[in-house]
């Protein structure tokens, strides 16, 4: 893309976010609306700045990026190989499809009453909801993945005379691969909720919890200022690392899926 | 010398539509001396891309036994190369990741590999293809590359399963040109499943004609070589010899 359209789009992105901006501020002195319901603009990036001053946004920011960071790294560890492993047997993969899709939509927040009881109030509770809501899901799509490897790919291996490590490294993991990534892109986005969630009932420390705790001082320009952070977090997270991820595996290999 | 001998091959299996054991091949006893190539012929259904299917080792026999240079084939194997109808080339491996794929597992160097991969490209005039992907290629270029990576890891029989029958006519043609041109400079030992006439007897030395899962006849081919479409689609000799084949086929 040359980078002329890069700005354009850049700005298609922008100029409905700005418009909301502008009919916020409209709205709230129009209608002289109440700091205790809901904040202003200004005091929203005052609330902003100072929370980076005085390193609380670095805080809890951390410990929910290295929450979200572990419980996705264990997941994907353990979902990528069991994932394969169950995909490779037409029959095993029939027996647990259904299983799998039901623990992928239940997923994330319903695990935190049964994680606080489990590992207590803190970092294993949050961790277990995002290992949750990433490990189903991948192990599901890696499932999915090498289930659908046409027949004739591995039988093309095999009579090249492939063996059975081959046929993972080469066949099954890359074949997999666009489900795998887009699993992780889809469980990530459970587990970015799941841990918000998570953070406003069972910890200390967090954006949850930041946003939890304003909320017993009735500081709602830092709620507000807190949602605007969760959000961009996840935009860039999904639009610089996941999406690209995906566009480039699926593409390149020409394996974009007819629906 | 090297031959591939079937012996009273039979593959019988459950239909769940049909609620019955179904025989796709039944008794099949068939020799191929090494450097021959010999065309499979029949309508669908009768068992050609089974019979295949169980030399390749892709699926067991229900009875019989396939032997290549004494030894029972037992799986699939390197030794039966395999060209696919759906071509089956790595989405995620270049066209030359693909070819030097046999070679590499045979445990080649990278220059080793590649430099074979090369030399096969050449063979089929996509030495210019070599670092794009599958999918940037037409049918016929896929199936090109299909045939080289086959024949780059070297193996003692060529199996091909109705490989040019989803690419346009005209450059059907011109792949069934190429491969008798490749198989006269190389002579591997072919077997080639089709259900077209004119091609199975285009190419081959001797033509096998299958029907319910028997072999109905065998029709040895002397046609000069090289062959070419400009001299073969008037001459008499071929258009007796497809004739004669058609009619098995049809009765069949």
């Amino acid at each position: 893309m040359p980078r002329s359209s890069h700005l354009w789009a850049a700005l298609k992105f922008i100029a409905p976010l700005a418009l909301l901006l502008l009919l916020w501020e409209l709205l709230i002195r129009t209608f002289g609306v109440s700091p205790r319901v809901f904040p202003d603009v200004e005091s929203v990036a005052r609330a902003g700045f100072e929370s980076i001053q005085d390193g609380s946004l670095l805080r809890h920011t951390g410990a929910s990026l290295w929450r979200v960071a572990v419980g996705t790294v264990l997941a994907i560890l353990i979902s990528i190989p069991l994932g394969v492993a169950m995909g490779v047997s037409p029959a095993v993969s029939n027996f647990l499809t259904p299983l799998f899709r039901f623990f992928s939509v239940l997923a994330g927040i319903a695990w935190i009453p049964i994680a606080t009881l489990w590992f207590g109030y803190g970092f294993g509770a949050i961790t277990f909801v995002i290992f949750n809501a990433v490990f189903f899901v991948v192990t599901y799509n890696t499932l999915l993945g090498v289930a659908s490897i046409p027949l004739p790919l591995r039988h093309a291996a095999a009579s090249l005379g492939a063996s059975k490590w081959t046929m993972l490294t080469e066949v099954l993991l890359p074949g997999a691969l666009p489900n795998i990534v887009t699993g992780i892109r889809t469980g990530l986005g459970f587990a970015w909720r799941g841990l918000i969630a998570a953070e406003m009932i069972a910890t200390n420390v967090g954006l949850g919890y930041m946003l939890f705790l304003a909320r017993d001082f009735y500081r709602t320009e830092v709620i507000v200022f807190g949602m605007v952070v969760i959000g961009i977090l996840w935009l860039l997270l999904d639009r610089l690392l996941l999406a690209p991820l995906e566009r480039a595996t699926i593409e390149r290999w020409g394996m974009v899926r007819k629906a | 010398m090297k031959r591939l001998v079937l012996k009273d091959l039979s593959k019988t299996y459950f239909d769940p539509y049909a609620g019955a054991h179904v025989t796709a091949v039944q008794e099949v006893s068939l020799e191929v001396k090494q450097g021959e190539f010999v065309s499979v012929v029949g309508p669908s259904g009768c068992g050609k891309t089974t019979l295949l299917n169980m030399i390749a080792g892709f699926i067991p026999a229900s009875g019989g036994e396939i032997l290549l240079d004494e030894r029972a084939v037992d799986g699939p194997g390197p030794e039966r190369g395999v060209v696919f109808q759906s071509f089956a080339l790595f989405p995620w491996k270049t066209v030359l990741e693909n070819v030097a794929f046999g070679p590499k597992i045979r445990g080649l160097s990278r220059t080793e590999r590649e430099k074979i991969a090369r030399e096969y490209l050449d063979l089929v005039g996509l030495a210019n293809v070599a670092e794009r992907y599958p999918n940037e290629l037409s049918g016929g270029m896929q199936q090109r590359v299909g045939v080289v990576r086959a024949l780059a890891n070297n193996p003692d029989v060529l199996l091909m399963d109705e490989p040019f029958a989803s690419v346009d006519a005209q450059t059907r043609m011109t792949l069934q040109e190429e491969l008798t041109r490749i198989w006269q400079e190389r002579r591997p030992t072919i077997i080639f499943i089709t259900h077209d006439v004119g091609e199975a007897v285009f190419l081959a030395n001797r033509v096998v004609v299958l029907s319910k899962g028997r072999i109905l006849k065998e029709i040895e081919v002397t046609l000069p070589r090289p062959r070419a479409w400009d001299l073969l689609t008037e001459d008499a000799a071929f258009k007796a010899l497809s004739g004669q084949v058609l009619q098995l086929v049809r009765s069949a």
